[in-house]
């Protein structure tokens, strides 16, 4: 019956419009209540909100990021941590930074990429409280309060490269990307350099997902790549683990991205590439909260490597079939890191084009403008 | 508001009473059973309540957001509601959003950046209900010409809008300037929907004219269907295709304009989430805006009053959901896990009383 029903809206209606108005009532006396406590006590702990757009037990990126911030947290113990999982990068992160800052935030860390734009709007609206932005690069017009930073992801990838090219014996390889980003690009290239550097014969198939974390792409070409003859399989997502059980199972090797995940491949883990952010985070609170943050290595996009300091993206610790001539030739590699750049010339494209001639080494800013893949690199950048 | 006034006239006082506190009760049942599920994971059930209320509510962003998120669930849910009274089930919102931000993007690119608001703003809002028009569209035209299921069809196509938005942000449009996150340039900033800033309570945050523009569609859907001839017959399908093809009612024209005007609902959803909110097109965009007015408009039983409170507490469960998290510390499911109680809560009310309501 239509009028029961347009009776029924109404009630309901009226039911939520009283309770809003009652529970506002309420509401503001508390917000008073707790905003002179807050003036009153000047021993309250300052609030440094997380953000992460997936879960933070994923073995991966978001993992990492999360233990980064409890480390951080046990650095510094006048801080409280705000956090947040599984937030989309799309309009509402705005909405979740924006509630971090009405309950107290003074430093913000939105730690994915495509955060970036939600993030520089948050700091352009709050100049007293600190945006620091995971892996981006700060766009036009600077911000005082507002930075990046990221490591030198593909240094420990091409390390892990050498495991992988001296454990396979199909001289296939197998890399699961999501995006292709520079970064992404740069990795798949500094693992089939570091294969070969070993291994001439070593090639890498690469597939690429178009997600971060879809468990039901990456089981797919975890199977299509192992059936297509890979032994050694490794990824560029952020959740780690559908992938890594995927070559378990199947008796292929791994190497780990992000996470140590070599719980989940007691036989088949190789090495990987973990991150180990509890200092930089630490530091940059450090920064934020002494007031020097405004002008700091930070205060910009903040770029770290094997050549320039500590690198806050790491070797994994080796599994248990790694041979000691290959621990020893991963040492060697790594020294030499520090000297030459992984991008060295000559180096050409999967069409044989010289894109970097000899003598010349890609910088740092240059490789995250990547935008081709080496030789002995199979499967194409989707357009 | 013809209608809010006849109820308010017609009806009793003592069942307005009554069914407010049944309906109160009922939303109390919801929030019981979450309370549980609070204290069963160790945190102080009243503490995660009270945090989600003073984000969605008290908060100074925190009712100007709730309205930022209602306005795609009004028009997507608009858009599930006008098939639904012709019998027609609108599976596809997500992709008529995702459309209507290609046919407003489209829009955008061919007029000059120079145009003022007034002029460039309704000319995006035709072109993406133009979009979402034609994505509904298609399935209305499959259920008439080769008896399709339009369910089926309009859900299938709304994977195909969403790739044809990735593959446009990922390769024709994709914004060179935009360090390789798949996006579209943004458009004009004359090209956006304005703040309203001058709202009190609501406004001073991100709420743009997103909500008046579903507020206007809401009323001219209620207007439409209860008032029009063409709102009447759609009904009359809906009862009984049969009957209404018998009383010479051209059925399949019904049908297919009941399907467009869904589509063309979707399509400004999307309009309002370019324009309003994100200001360039990039995948995800859509969100899922389509699958809550779904549910919103079912569970409203398609009327337009329910719609809108339906999308207000869809709008006060997210927002207040942030809290959860961030205030309370419980695990990011648990908005969730509130979200399906409470409408488990509604639903089972809904089956207890359908045979008093006869």
């Amino acid at each position: 019956m239509p009028h029961m029903r347009r009776t029924r809206t109404l009630a309901a209606l009226v039911a939520a419009l009283s309770i809003a108005l009652v529970a506002a009532g309420c509401g503001d006396d508390e917000e008073s209540g707790a905003a002179s406590t807050a003036a009153a006590g000047s021993g309250e702990k300052t609030k440094v909100g997380f953000i992460y757009v997936g879960p933070k037990d994923d073995f991966g990126y978001n993992q990492a990021a999360y233990e980064g911030s409890e480390a951080a947290a046990a650095n510094l113990p006048d801080i409280e941590l705000l956090q947040a999982e599984s937030v989309p990068e799309d309009a509402g992160a705005e909405r979740v930074m924006e509630r971090m800052i009405s309950q107290g935030a003074k430093v913000l860390f939105p730690t994915s990429y495509g955060y970036l734009k939600y993030a520089q709007a948050v700091a352009a609206k709050h100049p007293d409280v600190v945006v620091v932005h995971q892996g981006g690069l700060e766009a036009e017009p600077k911000q005082p309060n507002f930075g990046t930073y990221f490591g030198t992801v593909y240094e420990p990838v091409y390390l892990a490269g050498i495991a992988a090219g001296k454990a396979t014996t199909s001289n296939k390889l197998g890399y699961i990307v999501a995006f292709p980003i520079p970064q992404t690009l740069a990795n798949v290239n500094a693992f089939e350099l570091g294969a070969k550097s070993v291994n001439p014969e070593a090639t890498t198939t690469v597939v690429f997902t178009a997600s971060w974390c879809d468990p039901g792409k990456q089981a797919q070409a975890a199977t299509a790549l192992i059936s297509g003859g890979a032994d050694v399989l490794t990824q560029h997502q952020d959740c780690t683990k559908t992938i890594i059980e995927t070559a378990e199972r199947a008796g292929a090797s791994t190497v780990g991205y992000h996470y140590d995940a070599s719980s989940l491949a007691p036989e088949g883990w190789l090495t990987g590439s973990e991150w180990s952010w509890g200092p930089m985070y630490t530091d940059i609170i450090t920064a934020a909260l002494d007031g020097t943050f405004e002008g700091s290595q930070y205060d910009g996009d903040y770029r770290v490597g094997l050549q320039t300091g500590d690198n806050p993206f790491v070797q994994s610790a080796f599994g248990p079939s790694v041979t000691d001539e290959t621990k020893a030739a991963i040492e060697t590699a790594k020294a030499g890191l520090a000297e030459k750049g992984i991008f060295t010339g000559p180096l050409t494209d999967q069409d044989g084009k010289e894109v970097v001639p000899a003598g010349t080494t890609l910088t740092y800013d240059e490789v995250e403008q990547m935008n081709f893949l080496v030789e002995g690199v199979v499967g194409n950048i989707p357009k | 508001m013809t209608a809010l006034r006849r109820a308010v006239a017609f009806r009793p006082t003592g069942v307005l009473v009554t069914e407010t506190l049944r309906w109160a009760a009922t939303v109390l049942v919801g929030l019981a059973g979450f309370a549980f599920f609070v204290a069963a994971v160790g945190e102080n059930p009243f503490d995660a309540l009270s945090a989600m209320w003073r984000a969605a509510v008290v908060d100074p962003i925190g009712p100007g957001e709730v309205l930022v998120y209602a306005a795609p669930v009004v028009l997507a849910a608009l858009a599930v509601a006008i098939p639904a009274r012709a019998g027609l089930w609108n599976l596809g919102g997500e992709g008529q959003i995702a459309m209507g931000v290609v046919g407003a993007t489209l829009a955008s690119q061919l007029l000059p950046a120079s145009l003022t608001s007034w002029a460039a703003l309704p000319l995006l809002a035709i072109g993406a209900a133009i979009a979402g028009a034609i994505w509904c569209g298609v399935a209305g035209l499959l259920r008439i010409t080769v008896n399709l299921n339009e369910a089926i069809s309009s859900l299938l196509l709304s994977y195909v809008a969403l790739r044809v938005l990735d593959y446009l942000v990922n390769g024709p449009w994709k914004d060179p300037g935009s360090l390789g996150i798949p996006q579209a340039e943004p458009v004009p900033s004359a090209q956006r929907l304005p703040l309203l800033d001058w709202l009190p309570v609501f406004g001073g945050g991100r709420l743009h004219a997103g909500i008046l523009i579903a507020l206007v569609a809401l009323g001219v859907v209620l207007y439409v269907s209860r008032r029009t001839v063409w709102g009447f017959r759609l009904r009359v399908v809906g009862g009984n295709p049969e009957a209404a093809r018998r009383a010479g009612l051209r059925v399949p024209l019904l049908i297919l304009t009941a399907m467009l005007a869904g589509g063309a609902l979707a399509g400004v959803a999307g309009f309002v989430q370019l324009t309003g909110v994100e200001g360039a097109a990039k995948g995800g965009i859509a969100g899922v805006y389509g699958f809550l007015g779904f549910l919103v408009s079912w569970l409203g039983r398609h009327d337009p009053l329910a719609i809108l409170l339906g999308a207000l507490v869809v709008g006060g469960i997210v927002v207040g959901g942030d809290a959860l998290q961030i205030d309370a510390g419980l695990p990011a499911a648990a908005i969730n896990i509130l979200l399906a109680l409470l409408l488990l809560a509604v639903l089972g009310r809904r089956g207890r009383t359908a045979g008093v309501e006869g």
